[in-house]
């Protein structure tokens, strides 16, 4: 049976609210958040679908921190079958992601960035699966019934069968696009093309929407309209990870949220989640409350040379 | 002018020894000890290595100082170019990644290394997850495990807790031994498995078994602490040599490009407070 033909969008103005984009993520489907770590995660968005209430969602990824540590918090989750979520030796492991996967309410369903990766570009060519030669050997196979095992009828080598993933929604932000969804992301893409071109829907928060002709200028499009249903301009939408290079990483108030997470769910539904999540309207209201202007210009001085951009990670003067 | 170097140093020293010139090496995140051995291979003995950051992908970086997250654009600057993702892994894949660093929560006597779950399927502990490692510790030429945490410590109920773990509750990246009992060989995998294990007590390599095996120990621990750190038997090489301390030059370069002390984090307090006399 062939699959139905992958999605086309072309509404030649796709820009939306952060709200109406939050609302186009249904409870119960497949989610792939784009950025990874420190960097580029869409929490503009993710916080405005936490303010939706979404429930149910499965989450699919490589490497992540705060973004998918903030959504297990708002019980946004069922599943995770990411590859890391953690705030590396920065702050060690993730909290409440913890105490989610822990409890049981969310189902552990790990997986690895290649295998992912190869699962992706299955949807993207239109193919049923992708073979892979690593993984056979570790525990993953035993957690991923869908795997299957094949003997190549080429060389006669075992290979590892793995089907192809095509997310319900894709989220993320990008530096630069257009109001037909052109996408520039400068700096490293993580998964977020390939996380593009493999779902069903694409929702991305763009930092700054200009004319298309200015897009060449600034590195071109990484990627195309067709691919994307959806932009909203949020400045600072990546806030609190970094979005060189207008911002870099906040870690004043990675600590903040850190050390809230890290003292019980009560405490951080109380310290961080009612103050910055649900405490504020929307993403005007965040902004205000992290300390507006003095904040993104603080997280600009990145630019102004070494022991600038280190104190970054240093400096207290988190709100 | 410095008299001393630290242990942190030193097992920078250890594992970028682990690097061959002209191969193409990788690290994942939440690695800076791993992050300066390749800085310091790549400005020392091994020019010609390709190295490729993790998280940024950057190929032959030159960071001004090491930041607390890998995904930084403080860590690709000067780098020629960023590969994606999917060209990183295939890279692997198609054999042109001659090493890996790789470490876990549990490693097994054949290098098997659990960065899932403690406990499984009933979870006591959800850890943050492997990352590539489950494909990259198949694929890989070569593997260089690594912790900072050897050391056993006690629970609340007074078990002990070791890292060197009999068994791994889940097999995140493969060693020698797959799960399901079959020897690595069999598996046909491109990679040749863990070659080395660099921790804060000891210097292990593998046998043609792929069993751990006791090389070396630093100036300040012993052959009998170690195995009393250790939740098996490890084997013991027939001489048991010294981890030597790194040039001084290269303590300085470690220095001067980790002003932040990023890696000391990795340490626990009392391992960053053992130092070593450098060779005069």
């Amino acid at each position: 049976m062939t699959p139905p033909p992958r999605p086309l969008h072309t509404d030649p103005d796709k820009r939306k609210s952060l709200d109406e984009l939050a609302a186009l993520v249904g409870d119960g489907t497949v989610v792939a958040v784009g950025g990874g770590l420190s960097s580029r995660a869409p929490m503009a968005l993710l916080r405005a679908i936490l303010r939706r209430g979404a429930k149910g969602l499965t989450v699919v990824g490589s490497a992540h921190g705060i973004d998918i540590d903030l959504l297990s918090a708002g019980g946004a989750l069922s599943r995770s079958s990411e590859s890391y979520v953690g705030f590396e030796q920065d702050f060690g492991i993730a909290p409440n992601y913890r105490r989610a996967l822990e409890s049981g309410t969310v189902e552990i369903n790990d997986s690895c960035c290649y295998t992912l990766v190869q699962q992706l570009r299955a949807a993207i060519q239109g193919l049923p699966f992708m073979p892979l030669r690593s993984v056979r050997g570790t525990s993953f196979p035993p957690l991923h019934p869908e795997y299957r095992r094949m003997v190549c009828p080429f060389t006669g080598e075992e290979l590892l069968l793995v089907p192809a993933l095509e997310p319900d929604v894709a989220l993320m932000h990008a530096q630069y696009g257009d109001i037909k969804g052109n996408l520039v992301i400068q700096g490293p893409p993580v998964a977020d093309l390939l996380f593009a071109k493999a779902s069903k829907t694409v929702l991305a928060t763009i930092e700054e929407i200009v004319p298309t002709e200015k897009l060449r200028e600034l590195g071109g499009v990484g990627i195309p309209y067709f691919y994307v249903t959806a932009v909203s301009e949020t400045k600072m939408g990546a806030h609190p990870t970094a979005c060189y290079p207008f911002y870099a990483y906040d870690r004043p108030h990675t600590a903040l949220y850190y050390e809230a997470a890290r003292n019980g769910a009560d405490i951080f539904a109380a310290e961080y989640l009612d103050v910055f999540v649900y405490g504020v309207a929307d993403h005007d209201a965040y902004l205000a409350r992290i300390g507006g202007e003095a904040s993104r210009a603080r997280l600009a001085t990145w630019r102004d040379g070494r022991e600038a951009w280190k104190r970054l990670y240093t400096d207290k003067g988190a709100l | 002018m410095t008299k001393t170097c630290t242990l942190g140093e030193t097992m920078i020293a250890a594992l970028a020894r682990t690097i061959e010139d002209g191969t193409l090496v990788f690290h994942g995140f939440g690695s800076p000890l791993v992050q300066l051995a390749m800085h310091v291979a790549k400005r020392t003995h091994a020019p010609r290595m390709v190295l490729v950051a993790g998280a940024t992908y950057g190929v032959d970086p030159d960071p001004s100082f090491l930041t607390p997250t890998t995904n930084d654009w403080a860590m690709d600057r000067g780098a020629a170019c960023s590969l994606g993702i999917e060209e990183l892994f295939d890279l692997a894949a198609a054999g042109r990644m001659g090493r890996m660093f790789l470490s876990g929560l549990q490693i097994d006597r054949w290098g098997n290394c659990n960065v899932t779950a403690l406990g499984f399927p009933n979870v006591a502990m959800k850890l943050p997850g492997g990352g590539g490692g489950g494909n990259l510790s198949c694929d890989a030429g070569a593997i260089t495990l690594w912790t900072a945490a050897h050391r056993a410590t006690t629970d609340e109920r007074g078990r002990r807790r070791f890292r060197l773990v009999e068994k791994c509750d889940f097999i995140t990246n493969l060693g020698h031994r797959a799960e399901d009992g079959r020897v690595r060989h069999e598996l046909g995998h491109r990679g040749r498995g863990p070659q080395w294990l660099v921790t804060e007590l000891g210097l292990f390599d593998f046998d043609a078994e792929g069993h751990m095996r006791l090389k070396a120990v630093y100036p300040d621990t012993s052959v009998e602490e170690i195995v009393a750190n250790t939740g098996f038997a490890p084997k013991l090489a027939s001489t048991i040599g010294t981890i030597p301390p790194p040039d001084r030059s290269i303590v300085e370069m470690i220095r001067k490009l980790d002003s932040l002390g990023v890696h000391n984090k990795e340490l626990r307090a009392e391992d960053r407070r053992r130092v070593f006399p450098l060779v005069a």
